[in-house]
């Protein structure tokens, strides 16, 4: 059953076509990711689907209820994370919770017992009457989340929330949502990050220049590869030298340290490494990975997804 | 409106948090308003069409020259009849031209009295009736009606002269010693012999000589001017009383376009896409921050008032209802002069600036610092145009002249009417601008 649904959604920003015709579905309690580059949409996609926007066409529902800007109903079901902290920096974190927590209408007790679990649940309850303008910037963002559930949403949206977060206070997020939605919240989780999205959702949708470009497990998206596993080669004088022994074999990628090969249609393996041996190049350079997210839009779109 | 007031009272919990907001909002105008006003001094460049009711009751050429002479003034706007209740068109008594005065209609009125240059008495006597709601512009006015009585002295001192001369020596002897006192005024006046001799209307031209101007002090009993204040004699400290309006204009101005302009912290921070995705819709946040803007303001208002009557003795009291309701009404205009500002512009610091600009023109041209007397005609007329002029007004029928709700009605209607207007275009405004997408 499709918790959100996505019909034929149209939007512009002068004449810039931000979302081209999107259609999406998302089921009641998935993971959904939303991976796509800066610009690509993301962030339209979610502030229509909270009501911040209109659409200029198509029909957004969630549980039923359609979503528009003036929609203040349905927002009851929603549980939104912005991009941005949207915090009071004179507050304290308490204060800013019972802020927004009573813009729900929850009852005052109600929302206190909400406030003291949901800032243990991300340990933040010792700082509780601290302003959030002495937090760092893990504390904020874990902040942030809890803020947008307070009333309890059936569905949250995270556009992007561990932008600027280091890899503790980024894990204790990420095992924060996947026990959210263990619990039943279907969620719709936008990144840039393809490692984000591949560990935590069931279901991805890649989009770029406003359109949905694959849709799927990230093992189905993986299968639309047209090859099983991607080859890096370390960096040194003879590698280099040889560059273009490998570009003979597919897209070639060069980072600091290594080329990355993504091999082209017919590639063959065994042909691959009799060329290296003939060049001199040792065997314990080169490793067989099994491609990414990374790999899929490259393959889509020629570009890399952090471009 | 439940939420509107959650989002107003959560305003209040910011606004006490940000000692900064506080402390402009409170301490530097207190500090500001009291070194000024220890400092604030007179002007008197150029004033222009200074509202002055006139009563010529006198035949004396002498009287018919003054008033020719105001009647060309650029300074003052002679006015010599009224309107009464019935709409009828009637020249002023001096009954009528005093209560002309009591009404606001006018800042000061000129009699010359029948008796002004009388054969038995010796030089001229005028009255002159005032309300000094303004006292830079109350100083001109005296200065000015000085400079052109007392421009007279000669002609006034030979003339009475001539006629005592003629009253206790006879014709004969008299003409003969009017002959000799021409001479000698002529000596040290520089005045025509014939002109003191046989004065015509037409020949009696004004000039502010010098040496006319050397003989005010000096002679001053002959000219004898008769003041009488008909408004605000009661008043404990005129000058405070008279300027804490303008003042507090100013300075809410100020808080307000700041505080209206915190749309766009919100927006930056992201609170307010996460306040529009909960249910809260722009109108609730655009109502709830006019309700906080228009409540500081009248809180500021209350507060410099208070310090005015604490610090000043400025009598608060006596008329407080009156005083809530102006209070009340120019807090209501200036949230909606900052809602507007915050409506045209794309970014705080923007708001800002313009707010700035506008403040301190407005502030200047509706009379807060100067008496708009001072300035051209064109921006006499636009300074009925802003909410400073009419915030100042009512301010100072209020504690000036201690009228009635009747009388501040006008006031009331034009400064609610602006704050309607103003918020219209703001909210259609709002609706097309960038600030909530």
């Amino acid at each position: 059953m499709a918790m959100i649904n996505i019909q034929q959604i149209t939007k512009k920003y002068t004449t810039i076509v931000a979302l081209d015709a999107v259609t999406l579905e998302v089921r009641q309690q998935e993971f959904f990711g939303l991976l796509g580059p800066n610009g690509a949409g993301k962030t339209t996609l979610m502030n229509l689907l909270v009501g911040y926007l209109n659409t200029d066409s198509g029909t957004i529902t969630i549980d039923n209820d359609k979503v528009t800007q003036d929609s203040l109903e349905v927002r009851k079901k929603i549980g939104f994370v912005p991009q941005s902290l949207a915090l009071y920096d004179e507050l304290t974190a308490q204060e800013n919770l019972e802020v927004f927590g009573r813009m729900f209408d929850i009852p005052r007790k109600l929302l206190k017992k909400r406030i003291e679990n949901r800032l243990h649940a991300v340990e933040l309850y010792e700082r509780r009457k601290d302003k959030v303008k002495t937090f760092s910037g893990g504390m904020k963002r874990r902040l942030n989340i809890i803020a947008s559930l307070l009333h309890d949403p059936n569905v949250l949206l995270c556009d992007e929330p561990t932008v600027g977060v280091d890899p503790q206070s980024r894990n204790a997020i990420f095992d924060f949502l996947t026990s959210l939605n263990k619990q039943g919240k279907t969620i719709i989780y936008t990144t840039h990050y393809m490692e984000e999205a591949e560990r935590l959702c069931s279901r991805i949708g890649i989009i770029d220049h406003g359109k949905i470009i694959a849709l799927g497990s990230t093992d189905t998206l993986l299968e639309q590869l047209t090859y099983e596993e991607t080859i890096t080669i370390n960096k040194n004088p003879l590698t280099v030298k040889n560059k273009k022994v490998f570009e003979k074999f597919g897209i070639l990628l060069e980072e600091d340290n290594y080329f990355e090969l993504k091999p082209a249609n017919g590639f063959i393996l065994s042909k691959f490494f009799t060329d290296l041996e003939n060049q001199g190049i040792q065997y314990s350079w080169v490793e067989l990975h099994r491609p990414t997210l990374e790999a899929l839009f490259l393959q889509l779109t020629g570009r890399r997804l952090r471009d | 409106m439940k939420q509107v007031f959650r989002l107003f009272k959560n305003s209040y919990r910011l606004f006490w948090n940000d000692k900064v907001s506080v402390l402009l909002t409170f301490i530097v105008p207190l500090v500001l308003m009291t070194i000024f006003g220890s400092i604030f001094g007179g002007s008197s460049s150029g004033p222009n069409g200074i509202r002055l009711a006139v009563l010529n009751q006198s035949s004396a050429p002498i009287a018919k020259s003054i008033e020719s002479s105001l009647d060309t003034m650029k300074s003052f706007l002679i006015i010599k009849s009224f309107t009464d209740d019935s709409g009828k068109v009637l020249s002023f008594d001096t009954l009528s031209i005093q209560d002309y005065i009591r009404n606001g209609k006018a800042s000061a009125a000129l009699i010359l009295p029948p008796d002004a240059f009388a054969d038995t008495s010796m030089g001229l006597h005028v009255k002159f009736y005032y309300d000094p709601k303004n006292d830079v512009e109350m100083q001109t006015i005296q200065g000015l009606i000085q400079q052109v009585v007392f421009s007279q002295f000669p002609t006034i001192i030979m003339q009475s002269g001539l006629r005592q001369a003629e009253r206790f020596l006879g014709i004969q002897s008299g003409i003969a010693f009017n002959h000799n006192m021409a001479s000698i005024v002529h000596k040290y006046f520089h005045v025509d012999t014939n002109l003191i001799l046989h004065p015509k209307l037409s020949d009696l031209k004004i000039t502010h000589s010098d040496s006319a101007k050397s003989g005010v002090d000096f002679f001053k009993n002959v000219v004898r001017i008769e003041s009488h204040q008909l408004v605000g004699k009661e008043v404990k400290n005129p000058w405070a009383t008279r300027s804490v309006g303008g003042w507090a204009m100013t300075f809410l101005l100020f808080t307000l376009t700041a505080s209206s302009s915190s749309l766009f912290e919100d927006r930056k921070s992201g609170v307010l896409l996460r306040l529009l995705t909960s249910p809260v819709s722009r109108v609730h946040i655009l109502w709830s921050k006019y309700l906080f803007n228009m409540s500081l303001g009248i809180i500021q208002l209350l507060f410099m008032f208070l310090s005015g009557w604490f610090m000043f003795q400025i009598d608060i009291f006596s008329n407080f209802f009156n005083l809530i309701l102006i209070i009340i009404a120019a807090s209501t205009a200036c949230t909606a002069f900052g809602m507007l500002l915050a409506a045209f512009s794309q970014t705080r610091q923007q708001a800002q600036g313009l707010g700035t600009l506008f403040i301190l023109s407005m502030s200047s041209i509706g009379g807060a610092w100067f008496p708009i007397n001072f300035m051209p005609a064109t921006i006499q007329f636009i300074s009925k145009l802003t909410v400073v002029y009419w915030s100042m007004d009512g301010f100072l029928e209020v504690l000036w002249r201690d009228v009635g709700l009747v009388s501040i009605l006008p006031h009331l209607g034009i400064l609610f009417g602006m704050a309607a207007i103003i918020n219209y275009i703001s909210v259609r405004r709002f609706k097309k601008g960038h600030i909530f997408d």
